[in-house]
């Protein structure tokens, strides 16, 4: 049974499924319910491997590995540890969730609309799973296109222009970090190892310091983008605001997290130098980020900016996390992604419900929804209050120990990362305020949510809530590859706390 | 002990959960009977468990929360007496309510919302009486925070109801993070936070390290339980159905902040900096509440300015290290105050809605006699006249403040004596205004056999705030202190001073109390046809919310307007497009030069060769 090449499935399982669609392109709703089952496919595979490799007898990490091009070192080589089993078990539910989302997006071309989110689950798979830099960077390119296409042929309004936006910031990132990857290529094929871009190889490459900090520079400008760590998060209220419903799935679940997930795997392994002289300056644009943003989405007048901004804060604190050099902040980090791809998750997908049900998401046709739609009420609340990290729900879980972590290498960091809590709530207290409660603003119906939307809801409430109160056996899976990089990274840490 | 611990915290979630998850089935008989019977259930399991309770604290663990390098939290319980009766008194007064709530939400659509909430804030009630992982605390903590916030807006249709729950759950949330920061201290310290582990760990523990953590969790507590500076939601709370006030807004949550105090004891002894820091901001909120609530005419918000100042009373005594006179004003204030606002609640529908006491009048006394019994006892016990349960409790906390040396429990025992007088000079004035006047603008009266109804509930708590005291008098009286001996080895013992003061205190309190009486009754007897006097600065809580509205609530969303507006959308945005737009000119302009016309081809290239000429030129030389 370990034998397969269940990682190569897990990534091009989605893909194949995805070349299928075409052939069902005259009938949206044979379309539906094979991406329905793709996805669920998916998600059995990746439940499959945590029973296989994280079950009682654990196996991890499991590593496929190929030669690909051998003159240049290039190989096809994949690596799941228990850090790339929860992105990889995140994104397999999310992609449900997509395939879920939206029965109003996917009516003008259905084969096309569900080829592209399949097309990103395995692109994505790939980020989690690479442990090939080359590899690594080609997937990493490659997510960038199913989206592109997802923003500009299925969004709304400005949709081409946004899409080129995010098209160009993403890719001139990812551009810088192609030329570095191709540098630390050409750097270690003069080093004893030859040519190579294994990741277990490189993390060991002796690079001269300043060499290191513009790689590193290159790097995490391209994951900066992608978190998005302000001030480069303009391309991600936009991207938002017009994508449909599962492109913001996918945005803030999945590729947010494939730049924070890229941080911690790449980033800071490969240049442990520079990630020391470069904390400082990542460590303030996530603490400002986190409050820049919390005051902005309290202004916004449409839902789904206001999640979005949310998403550039919380993401702002995983970011500092990330590079404190604390092990518990750097499991809250992940916990921090994971919830948040489950909360806003939820906040888009419901938010996508209200543009379908009132053509509009600004906050002033809006007010009253409970009343119209207690069942929607009710889920969007769950999800505000996730986000507000509650505790007994998967928010607080990340926040707690992110708090905890940074208090113990600086108390300054800590005590401005408890304020976000508080400017956190601000502006979600607002936004349940002005969707659920008040008078109705808007004479139109609203439906409350039907049996699809409500077993969407479900599945993500059941995952923040157990993800809340028992999040051992998550917390068990990143114990372990974290206190490796941590080790790389940080040697000097006192292990614990 | 362990099953009946899990029992006593799962019938209230059970409850709740059976609410939510029957919302559209459950009729309203139904619904109110179940949540009665989950807190019912909750309170025999509270009793079975203090029954025969040993003087040894049980501490037991329902599993891991989370663990993660070094750190862990668990979902454990520290069960010792002061615990076992706090779980008693909130299940006890809880169940009242909710007896009364079913009679008073039954022209409600929404009562299975309301009973679900209801139920989970016993839950999470009960983990803060119970919790003994500071972090297991913490989601009782945040979680009647959110009770509290759903329930004060609980209807929800207008907006200000919701706002009053959003500034709630805001301020309390600001106090929490004093809580969070003390957490991440001892965490950061020891790798986990339990109330057994600090008391363990006390003898090792620096002073200043201790006086940091226990500010940090005084300001905490002050969040929660509307102590200055953070009181300013508590008024505007009231905005919830009024059995909701009763329960959370007077007899449980807002103690919440004086029983973590209690619960921390160990810690505050070692630091005698936030103690007295805790007596002076619980008698000056005493005073500054007594103050407020001669300023109001609703009579809910008169509770509520009273409440603030009775909690002020229980971390005077807090303060003081004297952890069963908190505790006994705790209780007592529990029962009357709950007691007192239900009647409140009964009032306001016998007047359809109407808060103002200076429309209500002798009406009410002659039609309701039975109301103007219940209120009187609470009115009685609230004022401390002589012999009710809050005559003692409250004269234990001014002892307390007497028998403690130095300046700052001067101060506080000053602070406190005074607001005793104004408690008895507002709570007359509102016994005499609401019950004997005869207003030239009266209310409509309506009579309904529901109202009679709602009152039989009350009456087990008028008994109790009459008679209470009498579970702890003072010692010169010479009956046995049963509270204090019960407490004994769970809490540091009262010390002798407090029983020495206790005489001059209690002849005192009685004579303030008698004169503010007397006070209220010339300025506000019938013959006078008393009015309301005009709005001034104690109407307004002396402008603490105003202060919070403008100078933070109303700059902060100025600026996040500005930082969206002028910094987002303008600068990044746009220095964003400008380097679009830059590079679209760059382009446009390189193009021309290798446009098809012959000229420009001619010259593109003739001044490349010039250029290149000219560069080989200079290297060469």
């Amino acid at each position: 049974m370990r034998q397969l090449p269940w990682l190569t499935l897990l990534i091009f399982w989605p893909l194949l499924a995805a070349l299928v669609l075409p052939a069902l392109r005259g009938n949206p709703a044979a379309c539906r319910r094979f991406a329905l089952l793709a996805a669920l496919g998916e998600l059995a595979l990746s439940l499959l491997a945590v029973c296989l490799f994280a079950g009682p007898v654990p196996d991890l990490p499991v590593i496929e590995d190929w030669e690909w091009i051998p003159t240049l070192g290039i190989r096809y080589s994949l690596s799941m540890d228990g850090l790339s089993l929860i992105f990889v078990v995140l994104t397999s539910l999310i992609g449900l969730c997509c395939t879920l989302a939206s029965r109003h997006d996917d009516a003008r071309r259905p084969a096309l609309y569900y080829g592209l989110i399949l097309a990103s689950l395995a692109t994505v798979q790939g980020i989690f799973l690479a442990s090939d830099l080359f590899l690594f960077a080609l997937f990493w390119e490659a997510q960038l296109i199913p989206v592109f296409f997802l923003i500009g042929i299925f969004g709304h309004g400005e949709r081409m222009r946004v899409a080129f936006k995010f098209f160009l910031f993403s890719a001139t990132g990812g551009l810088l970090m192609f030329l570095a990857v191709v540098a630390l290529g050409i750097l270690a094929a003069n080093g004893p190892d030859g040519p190579t871009f294994a990741l277990d190889t490189l993390v060991n490459l002796d690079l001269p310091v300043t060499v290191g900090r513009w790689l590193f520079a290159a790097f995490v400008l391209s994951f900066a983008i992608k978190i998005p760590l302000v001030p480069v998060h303009m391309w991600l209220p936009d991207a938002h605001t017009e994508a449909p419903t599962a492109g913001s799935l996918i945005l803030a679940g999945l590729l947010l997290k494939t730049g924070g997930y890229a941080l911690i795997r790449f980033g800071l392994p490969l240049f442990p130098e520079a990630a020391h002289y470069f904390a400082p300056l990542l460590t303030t644009l996530g603490i400002i980020g986190l409050f820049y943003a919390s005051a902005v989405a309290l202004a916004q007048e449409d839902v789904k900016r206001l999640v979005a901004y949310s998403s550039i804060g919380h993401m702002g604190l995983a970011v500092a996390a990330i590079v404190s050099g604390s092990r518990l902040a750097l499991g809250g980090a992940v916990i921090l992604m994971v919830s948040h791809a489950l909360a806003s998750g939820g906040l888009f997908a419901l938010a996508g419900g209200i543009g379908e049900r009132l053509g509009s998401r600004r906050f002033d046709i809006l007010g009253g929804l409970w009343n119209k739609a207690p069942r929607f009420g009710a889920a969007f609340l769950f999800c505000i209050l996730a986000s507000a990290a509650l505790p007994g729900l998967s928010g607080f879980v990340g926040e707690a120990m992110i708090v905890f972590g940074l208090f113990t290498t600086s108390s300054w960091v800590g005590g401005l990362a408890v304020a976000g809590m508080a400017v956190t709530l601000v502006y979600l207290l607002r936004l349940a305020r002005d969707v659920l409660f008040g008078p109705a603003r808007s004479p139109l119906p609203f439906a409350d949510l039907d049996t699809r939307e409500t077993a969407l809801l479900c599945v993500l409430a059941v995952c923040m809530l157990l993800l809340g109160l028992f999040p051992g056996p998550v917390l068990a899976l990143a114990d372990g590859p974290l206190r490796l990089i941590a080790a790389h990274v940080w040697p000097a840490a006192t292990p614990g706390l | 002990m362990t099953t009946l611990l899990a029992l006593m915290l799962l019938f209230p979630l059970a409850g709740a959960i059976v609410q939510a998850a029957l919302s559209r089935s459950l009729s309203r008989p139904a619904s109110g009977a179940v949540a009665a019977l989950a807190i019912a259930g909750s309170l025999a399991a509270a009793v079975a468990a203090v029954w025969n309770l040993g003087v040894a604290p049980h501490q037991l663990s329902f599993g891991q929360w989370m663990a993660f390098d070094g750190f862990s939290a668990q979902f454990s319980i520290l069960y010792n007496r002061l615990a076992g009766l706090m779980a008693v008194t909130v299940t006890f007064v809880a169940l009242l309510i909710h007896l009364y709530s079913a009679v008073y939400m039954r022209e409600d659509k929404s009562f299975a919302r309301y009973f679900c909430y209801l139920n989970l804030f016993v839950f999470f009630m009960l983990v803060i009486a119970l919790a003994d992982d500071l972090v297991f605390l913490f989601m009782g903590w945040e979680g009647v925070g959110f009770c509290s916030f759903a329930l004060i807006g609980f209807w929800h249709e207008e907006l200000p109801n919701v706002d009053a729950g959003r500034k709630a759950f805001l301020m309390t949330r600001v106090g929490d993070l004093g809580y969070v920061a003390a957490l991440a201290l001892v965490i950061a310290a020891s790798g986990s936070a339990s109330l057994s582990g600090l008391t363990a760990g006390i003898d090792t523990m620096p002073t200043a390290t201790a006086t940091l953590i226990g500010f940090l969790f005084l300001f905490a507590a002050c969040g929660k339980s509307a102590q200055l500076p953070l009181s300013s939601w508590l008024p505007d709370a009231m905005a919830g159905p009024t059995p909701v006030s009763a329960l959370i807004h007077a007899a449980t949550m807002v103690t919440a902040g004086v029983y973590l105090l209690m619960r921390l004891e160990p810690l505050l002894s070692i630091a005698p900096d936030v103690g007295a820091a805790a007596a002076v901001i619980g008698a000056a909120t005493a005073l500054y509440g007594a103050a407020c609530a001669m300023g109001q005419r609703d009579v809910k918000r008169i509770l509520a300015y009273s409440t603030i100042s009775q909690v002020g009373y229980m971390f005077l005594a807090a303060g003081c290290g004297d952890v069963s006179g908190a505790f006994f004003h705790l209780q007592a204030h529990a029962f009357f105050k709950s007691l007192l606002f239900m009647v409140a609640g009964i009032m306001i529908q016998a007047f359809h809605e109407e808060h103002d006491i200076f429309r209500m009048g002798a009406r009410l006394r002659r039609a309701m006699p039975g109301l103007f019994i219940l209120f009187a006892c609470g009115a009685a016990a609230l004022s401390a006249l002589p012999l009710t349960s809050g005559y003692f409790s409250k004269g234990r906390t001014l002892a307390d403040a007497v028998a403690h040396p130095g300046p700052a429990y001067l101060l506080a025992f000053i602070l406190g004596i005074v607001a005793a007088f104004l408690t008895a000079l507002y709570v007359f004035r509102l016994f005499f205004v609401a019950f004997f006047a005869d207003p030239a603008d009266p209310a409509k009266l309506v009579s309904e056999p529901e109202l009679s109804r709602m009152e039989r509930p009350l009456w087990p708590l008028a008994a109790l705030a009459l008679v209470y005291g009498f579970v702890n008098p003072p010692e010169f009286m010479g009956l046995k202190p049963w509270l204090d001996a019960y407490l004994a080895g769970t809490v540091t013992p009262v010390p002798p001073e407090v029983e020495h003061a206790e005489l001059f205190v209690e002849i005192l309190d009685a004579g303030l109390a008698l004169a503010g009486l007397g006070l209220a009754w010339l300025l506000y007897r019938p013959a006078l046809r008393p009015v309301a006097a005009p709005a001034g600065v104690f109407t307004t809580g002396l402008g603490l919310d105003a202060f919070y509205r403008t100078r933070i609530a109303a700059p902060y969303q100025r600026l996040s307007v500005h930082l969206w507006r002028g910094l987002d959308e303008d600068v990044l945005d746009g220095a964003a497009s400008g380097a679009g737009a830059g590079i679209a000119g760059l382009s446009r302009f390189v193009a021309r030069f290798g446009s098809a016309r012959p000229s420009t081809t001619i010259t593109t290239l003739l001044g490349a060769v010039a250029a290149l000429l000219t560069w080989l030129a200079l290297r060469l030389t």
